[in-house]
């Protein structure tokens, strides 16, 4: 019956009425003020996100790098390509990503399956651990794991050294090191991402199948894992999208074995001799093609899944039993955790206190010598100091954007909101080093003077992580029901300041939440800077790179791990101030 | 005088006709539901009243005051129509205390501190909700909360009060009680009152006039006795009630069944040659076997197809020349039994028949 929804009149909508009542109790004014916030609200997001995308496609058919004099219009860039090279990188880039993506759903999903729908007996610590991983950023992971599997490395020292077996020589750089280390830093998302709709599945569909006579074997197999059909398809394009646009793990990796993806092949061509500008934004734009095309595959899967999806109420499904396969749960469980979190962790804090690298601890000299160096250094604490502001004030301003795309787009819905909609998306197609190289060619022609400063980067990080803050906090505004903001208007209060005392208090945790998640993203984000970055807007995670680079172990291993301190305390903070369960 | 006025209300969603050139007043004090199946209109005219929804034609006042007329280009915004509104879903605000609901519209509309304070306790005393005023209403039960949306709605003396189907969340129980406090309250106010519902208990037992909606337009208004007793449509007389239905065709001096038993019905008569006389089944009388009726009052002779045992009475399906009808009686008869169905002239309405 109330399915025709009140389109509150905005720009555009054609609002006659408005002139009839000036001067009646400010609402021409709180109208004004709305429109104005909505015009301001399209136009940053238009330039954040179309300025980059329409600068690499100039970048792209052109002959010189960006802010040179000269060059022409040219396909050239398209016809390369085809080149072998090119489409040996896509090739690559895309097997990779399938089968890292392949053994993230295996792993993940199986993990969340064992800790929340066994007698597994410690779901909660699981929980916790398999958070703190997700938080772990991926390329601190990718250095501990160099540090263990590198030719000079841990693994290798031990099999020479402790036994003597010279035969074996691993090396840990080429595209399975990438696809591992890539599964160890992605399963927390897959688990994330699936233990929602596991836990929340209708208990009632398990209860029929047991009853019709179905072994817990089979109801897994024939009931579950169907039903969860769609949420492992949605989860599983997302991790290909995120495997496939990243950028420091392959780097770390695959420049030193040459094994090259689009990513990081895009990053060489910028910042290596033969130096390409043009064939790097037509490899940005194909990066961004098949992420784009992924995402949109993946909006299908979840609209049409929504229909299906099993919602309602949680009721308690008996736990399948472990039995005698419980010891090879845990150590499932457990390995896991210690492969992507305890061990890399322990090989960080190893290598900081170390003078020279050795395996043998026995044989090391130990050190604080890369903390007193930090501690001293200066342009370390100006990175510290960096991150901080990018990611405290940047994502108070990524969040403001984001609530009010998603309240304008969500509710108020003004003549343009569809195309807003579409411009917070993108994004979520472009990967965060086309981002960057968009930047780059952006603001060589502009005349702002931002390039090389913070800004340039909060802006880059801001444009990238946009989509998470609108989600977050839209995913709330539409469980609100319209009703509680009628009734505030019916009540006396204009749109505006029923946005401000009713929608805002309603939707606080949830931008709570989405402050968290761009905070957390903008500190562990490395692709969209590393071509934004000078020698003073350094950010921890470049600083980290740097060290890492110059093969200077000690100084990037002690500075991981005061990084992930921060995270860590961040964690610790967040879940200490945010009550669990609010009165509401 | 009139609180509200209603003329030619339209809603077009493209070629959708949501409403269709709806007209009706509304006096002050009055108490009036709008009542029809869902897909209606009855919602959206209400919604249009509260300004949450934009007509496309006609016009609303408020007190003689345009509230909305888009021929004129007049839409005065929700916020400045003070009227007081309970939703269906109570909208009370989770984040505030039941006294900082209640105290919401004076504080929005600038009162002073001790207004409010003193207005607050007012209307959370008149529903009974005072001593819970410091509570937060996830501690609230359904009911309590429908307390609280409804003090909100009459503090600040709105001009009329608007109902979206406010007792549709709570249980059966609870909804008899509150139909009474509700109509009480309004009463003491004396507030023009609109009471959107599908339920006919609901709208006959509340109102001093029903409105009748169906497909977007007015299907007839008049008060409750009116409408149960003198339905016009078949449509109205199946909606406010159980009906029993007599096909009927013009004979020779009057109305006959199809085997020609003659029915006389004392309500204005109905052009054409086909008609339907609409029972109630409260004014059957069943009689087993075949009997026969005092003079003047009509006699049909049928057999009981289905018998439902409710408690106070059985109500029986009986098949008879005229169609099946339904009747309540207190006799214990088997699917199969002859019986005869006595009714008085003025118990049968003549309806048009489509």
């Amino acid at each position: 019956m109330s399915s025709g929804k009140a389109a509150p009149r905005l720009a555009g909508s054609g609002a006659p009425g408005s002139a009839a009542h000036a001067g009646r109790g400010g609402f021409v004014s709180a109208e004004a003020a709305l429109r104005a916030l909505y015009v301001l609200t399209f136009g940053t997001v238009l330039v954040l996100v179309l300025l980059p995308v329409s600068a690499l496609l100039y970048g792209s058919f052109r002959t010189t790098a960006p802010g040179q004099a000269g060059g022409e219009w040219t396909l050239r860039n398209y016809a390369n390509l085809t080149s072998d090279g090119v489409i040996g990188t896509i090739g690559t880039t895309l097997w990779i990503g399938l089968a890292a993506s392949a053994f993230c759903i295996i792993v993940g999903t199986a993990l969340a399956l064992v800790v929340h729908r066994t007698d597994f007996r410690w779901p909660q610590t699981m929980t916790v651990l398999i958070g703190l991983a997700f938080y772990f950023p991926s390329f601190i992971v990718a250095m501990a794991w160099i540090i263990i599997g590198a030719p000079g490395g841990i693994i290798n020292a031990v099999l020479r050294d402790g036994l003597g077996i010279e035969w074996i020589e691993f090396d840990i750089y080429n595209a399975w090191g990438i696809i591992y280390v890539t599964v160890l830093h992605q399963v927390p998302f897959v688990y994330l991402t699936v233990r929602g709709p596991i836990i929340h599945m209708d208990a009632t569909y398990e209860e029929a199948a047991r009853a019709a006579g179905a072994t817990p074997a089979q109801v897994m197999r024939r009931v579950t894992l169907p039903l969860l059909g769609y949420s492992l398809a949605s989860s599983f394009i997302l991790v290909f999208v995120l495997s496939i646009e990243q950028f420091a793990v392959p780097a770390l990796i695959g420049i030193p074995g040459q094994v090259t993806v689009l990513a990081t092949q895009l990053y060489l061509l910028v910042r290596f001799t033969p130096v390409d500008y043009g064939l790097a934004a037509a490899i940005g734009l194909t990066l961004s093609a098949i992420t784009g095309a992924a995402i949109w595959v993946q909006r299908r899967i979840t609209r049409a899944g929504r229909m299906t999806t099993v919602t309602g109420k949680a009721g308690r499904v008996a736990p399948i039993p472990l039995g005698r396969w419980r010891w090879a749960a845990n150590l499932f469980c457990f390995g896991f955790i210690t492969l992507a979190l305890l061990l890399p962790m322990a090989i960080l804090l190893y290598t900081s206190v170390l003078r020279w690298f050795t395996a043998n601890p026995l044989a090391g000299i130990y050190t604080w010598r890369n903390y007193v160096f930090m501690w001293e250094s200066s342009s370390t604490w100006s990175s510290f100091w960096n991150t901080l502001l990018v990611s405290g004030i940047g994502a108070a301003l990524g969040v403001a954007l984001g609530v009010m795309c998603a309240y304008f787009t969500l509710r108020v819905k003004p003549a343009g909101h569809r195309l807003l909609d579409f411009a917070v998306v993108l994004p979520f197609g472009v990967p965060g080093i086309v981002i960057g190289l968009g930047l780059l060619w952006a603001y060589a022609f502009l005349p702002l003077p931002l390039y090389g400063t913070l800004a340039v980067i909060v802006i880059a990080f801001v444009t990238r992580f946009l989509p998470y803050a609108t989600e977050t906090v839209g995913g709330q505004i539409v469980q609100i029901d319209r009703s509680l903001e009628e009734a505030a208007w019916v009540a006396g209060a204009n749109r505006l300041s029923a946005a401000r005392r009713i929608m805002l208090p309603l939707i606080a945790p949830s931008v709570q939440g989405a402050y968290f998640l761009l905070f957390m993203a903008f500190f562990r984000e490395i692709s969209a800077a590393i071509l934004l970055y000078a020698a003073d807007t350094k950010v921890i995670s470049v600083s980290i790179w740097s060290f890492f680079e110059q093969a200077n172990w000690g100084q990037a291993s002690a500075l991981s791990v005061a990084a992930t301190l921060v995270i860590f305390l961040v964690l610790l903070v967040v879940g200490w101030l945010v009550p669990a369960g609010r009165r509401f | 005088m009139v609180a509200i006025a209603v003329r030619d209300l339209a809603r077009h969603y493209g070629a959708v006709h949501a409403i269709d050139g709806v007209s009706f007043d509304i006096a002050d004090g009055e108490f009036v539901s709008l009542l029809g199946p869902s897909g209606c209109g009855k919602t959206t005219t209400l919604r249009c009243i509260a300004g949450l929804e934009e007509p496309t034609g006609g016009s609303i006042a408020v007190d003689g005051r345009v509230m909305s007329a888009p021929a004129q280009g007049i839409l005065v915004p929700t916020h400045e129509r003070r009227i007081g509104m309970v939703f269906q879903s109570y909208a009370v605000w989770p984040h505030m205390t039941v006294a900082e609901n209640v105290a919401f519209p004076l504080k929005v509309r600038g009162a002073a501190a001790a207004e409010v304070t003193r207005q607050v306790e007012g209307a959370l005393q008149t529903v009974g909700m005072g001593h819970l005023a410091a509570r937060h209403p996830s501690q609230l039960s359904g009911g309590q909360q429908q307390r609280v949306a409804l003090a909100r709605a009459i503090v600040g003396s709105p001009r009329v009060l608007l109902f979206d189907e406010p007792l549709s969340n709570l249980d059966a129980k609870l909804r008899e009680g509150m139909r009474g406090e509700i109509r009480r309250l309004q009463r003491r106010l004396g507030i023009a009152a609109v009471y959107v519902t599908h339920d006919r208990e609901e709208a006959l037992s509340m109102s001093d006039r029903v409105i009748v909606m169906a497909a977007g337009r007015i299907a007839q208004v008049g008060s409750p006795k009116d409408l149960y007793r003198r339905p016009r449509s078949r449509f109205v007389a199946d909606f406010v009630g159980k009906v029993g239905l007599i096909a009927l065709q013009r004979g020779d001096g009057g109305w006959r069944t199809a085997d020609g038993t003659a029915i006389r019905a004392e309500a204005e008569a109905v052009a054409g040659e086909a008609a339907l006389g609409a029972v109630r089944p409260e004014n059957i009388r069943l009689v087993a076997g075949s009997g026969s009726a005092p003079e003047g009052v009509n006699c049909l002779p049928g057999r009981v197809a289905e018998a439902q045992y409710l408690g106070p009475f059985t109500e029986y399906v009986v098949e008879t020349a005229g169609g099946s009808l339904r009747a309540y009686a207190q006799l214990d008869l088997e699917p199969g039994a002859a019986v005869t169905l006595a009714i008085a002239p003025d118990d049968i309405v003549l309806l048009p028949a489509e």
